[in-house]
């Protein structure tokens, strides 16, 4: 019993001695992308400018949940989420960016109201395996023909899932989108819970295709496999090519506003747009700078013209029409 | 030497008015112990109440989601009883050759995550997985209910299998020997003698297996089997809302809780304490066909248990090396999963003391309550707990928001079920005299808990520790939500490499997180190998 309670206090005392410990100079950034993309890239900036960050990482739809929740007193100064629906989200616990962060992006990527800047650009795709596929799909409206019956993976479940059909729901309204949503149900498709096991499963012919986003692929690639399969960019410049940008935006209650800004400015600065090309694989949102070898100049790609600031407003209604549809 | 009627079958529940005055103390220690782990059940069911369910799902679904969760924990719970119980006897009982080798190999399992296990079977399985390559042919991935049911079954088999041991090694060869004397034959003996006399242990098995069941999340979701954690998860992922996915989950507690009602009628009160050590057993001779058998069938589980995930494992990292992935190491995160599953474990064995105490030796309405209480949080979906405490912890106790003390006290909730169990069974099988006769010679109620209770429920004690370790170090939703920030875990960091495709960094922390989950693994069967 006393062995017990010595190794208890024991490994208290180590739990507390890994905390992190106190620092003047040190903004809270919540980040819903993951540590092994991102933390790098931290460093970097506290390496450039002498601030320090302490980052929670989560999902981007839970860090938002934990932001609506803390409300004023959270100590939050920086949320950088995955997509522009979490953002949009707690807009109002946002402040207001300023002119020269907004403008150094193509509006369509920042809030309308000033609130967010997109920081990388994030294109769904339809990946596909390159020996078992010929025929490709020419509009999102293809990928429910019943030649694909049962050959198309999807994460029903995920975050930019959710967002693609929050933007359909943008685009034709909820009953036209319920509709695709079914017929793409009838047609059986095969469910998983994220993006890189649909690009596993493309790739080793699982399945023939599958809803994604791009930089999964140029992911796997790295890892040593990916090469039995292609992203497509369905070119009829609907929802299918949809450009959802990572980004990011300062909490109003900050009591660090200069670290913040300087934080929000490094990620649009040429170092961090050059990391997120050739790092994460995502297309840098700033001109001069190109995307990752292989991949198409954003310009290039036919994308649809969607109000990224309105994608929070109908977040919910995307996930009641997936599940109406009976893809959960 | 004589052999008295030592081990009959006794009440343990004591005869009315006995114990009572001296018990009063561990009464108040147990509701002390108890209320902060109420916390998260009463936090959820006040957050419905005030702030209403939102758009929930419909009857039908919720009928379907029921169907399938009760179908799998049903199937799940009697397989793992069955594969558990099978090892436990096969490497206790018999003279079957490496019979410690296989008794370790049998246990080791449990410290693969549920998540990771469904991630390497399917990367094992398909038409490129690993095994399907070293077979050239085509092993079809188990998806949806057969890929769950396998899944769950053969990670969750260790649990029973680790509580089953000692319970066998516990029972008087005595009984046994006086069966085969008067006739029985083997099998007869093991159902009719061996078996009744398991019956604690194994419903405590079926009850910490099945209720996992209820709560997995991992395996479900990569396997694709709708489930309620799986629909509950979906709710928390897919929305910003989260009073639909609450609403939920105490429908879930509320299955749970008849689960455990339909178990408590059905329970027999019978319990068998011993009054002496038990003497050498000899083991019984494996010869001929059942000896192939039983080799080829604990070969087999360690195939699948163990040779294939670490396969996988150690594939994904040599693929990654070779295609130049460089390699972190996870030293800070290993410390911090070690140092919290252990200050979860040693507390939990702590306060399990007085639980297990009261509501071995007083069972009355008010102990099953507290046992079924201690099981219902057990059962919740761990993100659902996580949310209830930060709910909690926003409201009434700012201070302790994000911070490793409530980390560590929500653990010690969400698995206390684990070493109040393992400490139960301990007690059931101390006689009362023993304690009775410390009071007799003058021992105040204190030591005698402390000279006596303690070291007969010292391997109880153990067995929950490290059951509450292992779980501690495979948790996943509540530590994000709960930690400080930049509390990284090993469970979190094979989450972060594995959502984004970072498969060799992925391999590198799951090998780490099973590394050090073997330890207290080890220091628990190294007991059972020294008999």
């Amino acid at each position: 019993m006393k062995r017990l309670v010595s190794v208890a206090v024991v490994a208290a005392l180590v739990v507390a001695a890994c905390g992190s410990s106190g620092s003047d100079n040190r903004i809270i950034v919540y980040s819903g992308r993951s540590e092994e993309l991102i933390q790098p890239l931290i460093d970097r900036f506290t390496d450039s400018t002498g601030v320090e960050v302490e980052v929670r990482y989560a999902g981007s739809t839970d860090l938002a949940a934990t932001l609506l929740q803390e409300g004023d007193t959270t100590e939050a100064d920086v949320f950088f989420a995955q997509d522009p629906a979490s953002l949009g989200s707690v807009a109002d616990l946002l402040a207001d960016l300023p002119r020269s962060i907004l403008d150094s992006v193509d509006p369509k990527f920042a809030d309308r109201n000033g609130r967010w800047v997109g920081t990388s650009g994030r294109v769904r795709t339809f990946v596909y395996n390159t020996e078992t596929t010929i025929d490709l799909p020419q509009t999102i409206d293809d990928v429910t023909d019943p030649r694909w019956f049962g050959e198309v993976g999807i994460a029903p479940t995920n975050g930019s899932f959710l967002a693609f059909v929050s933007a359909m729901i943008l685009e034709r309204g909820e009953d036209a989108t319920l509709r695709w949503l079914e017929s793409l149900e009838v047609n059986d498709p095969q469910e998983f819970p994220s993006n890189s096991p649909i690009v596993a499963a493309a790739d080793s012919g699982v399945v023939e295709g599958g809803l994604v986003n791009h930089y999964y692929l140029l992911r796997l690639r790295a890892e040593g496999e990916g090469t039995h399969s292609e992203n497509w960019f369905i070119p009829a410049g609907d929802v299918g090519t949809l450009v959802m940008p990572a980004g990011v935006g300062i909490l109003s209650g900050t009591d660090r506003p200069q670290e913040a800004r300087q934080f929000v400015e490094f990620l649009l600065s040429e170092t961090a747009q050059t990391y997120f090309a050739t790092e994460t694989f995502e297309f840098p949102l700033i001109p001069g700078v190109p995307p990752a070898e292989g991949l198409p100049a954003l310009e290039e790609l036919n994308t649809p013209d969607i109000d990224l600031s309105e994608l929070a407003d109908v977040l919910g209604d995307a996930a009641r029409l997936v599940s109406e549809a009976g893809l959960v | 030497m004589t052999v008295g009627p030592l081990t009959a079958p006794v009440e343990t529940a004591p005869p009315p008015g006995r114990r009572i005055k001296s018990s009063r103390g561990w009464w108040t220690a147990t509701a002390i112990v108890l209320l902060p782990a109420l916390i998260p059940p009463i936090s959820l069911a006040w957050q419905v109440l005030t702030t209403g369910t939102g758009t929930t799902l419909p009857l039908d679904r919720l009928l379907e989601l029921f169907a399938s969760t009760v179908g799998l924990t049903v199937a799940v719970t009697t397989t793992a009883l069955s594969i558990g119980t099978t090892t436990a006897w096969l490497t206790n009982r018999t003279d079957i050759p490496a019979r410690k080798v296989w008794m370790i190999l049998a246990a080791l399992p449990l410290v693969i995550p549920s998540y990771m296990a469904a991630l390497t079977i399917i990367g094992a399985t398909g038409p490129n997985g690993l095994i399907s390559s070293w077979l050239r042919f085509e092993i079809p991935t188990p998806y949806g209910f057969v890929g769950a049911w396998l899944a769950l079954s053969v990670f969750l088999a260790p649990m029973a299998h680790l509580i089953v041991s000692p319970a066998l090694r516990l029972i008087d060869p005595a009984t046994e020997e006086a069966a085969t004397g008067l006739g029985a034959g083997q099998r007869r003996v093991f159902f009719t003698v061996t078996i009744p006399q398991l019956r604690p242990a194994l419903v405590s098995a079926g009850l910490m297996v099945g209720l996992y069941t209820v709560s997995d999340f991992g395996a479900v979701s990569l396997l694709r089997l709708d489930t309620f954690t799986r629909a509950i998860f979906t709710l928390y992922a897919g929305q910003i809302d989260r009073r639909p996915a609450a609403a939920l989950s105490l429908v879930l507690m509320g299955l749970a809780l008849a689960i455990l009602f339909i178990e408590r009628r059905t329970r027999s009160r019978a319990g068998y304490a011993m009054t002496r050590t038990s003497r050498a057993r000899r083991p019984i001779e494996m010869l001929g066909w059942p000896k192939g058998l039983s080799l080829a069938f604990l070969a087999a589980f360690a195939f699948i248990s163990l040779v294939v995930p670490v396969s996988v494992l150690l594939f994904w990292l040599i693929r990654g090396l070779s295609a130049g992935v460089e390699l972190g190491a996870f030293w800070d995160e290993t410390l911090r999963s070690m140092g919290v599953s252990l200050a979860a474990a040693g507390l939990a064995a702590l306060v399990s003391l007085p639980v297990a105490m009261v509501t071995t030796w007083k069972r009355n309405r008010f102990s099953g309550a507290v046992e079924s209480a201690t099981w219902a949080i057990y059962a919740l979906p761990h993100i659902t707990v996580g949310i209830a405490v930060v709910a909690f912890a926003l409201t009434w106790a700012r201070p302790l928001y994000q911070s490793v003390l409530l980390l560590v006290l929500t653990y010690v909730a969400m698995f206390m079920a684990q070493s109040v169990s393992t400490v139960q069974d301990s007690l059931r099988r101390v006689s009362p005299v023993l304690e009775d006769a410390s009071r007799g010679l003058g021992r105040g109620p204190l030591q005698t808990v402390a000279r006596v209770t303690v070291p007969l429920a010292s391997p109880g004690l153990a067995a929950g520790a490290a059951l509450v370790f292992l779980s501690v170090m495979k948790e996943l939703p509540a530590t994000l939500l709960l930690r400080p920030n930049g509390f990284e875990t090993l469970a979190i960091r094979i989450w972060s490499t594995t959502g984004e495709g970072f498969y060799t960094m992925a391999s590198v922390a799951s090998l780490a997180l099973i590394a050090v989950s073997i330890v207290p693994l080890l220091a628990l069967t190294y007991r059972d190998l020294s008999d």
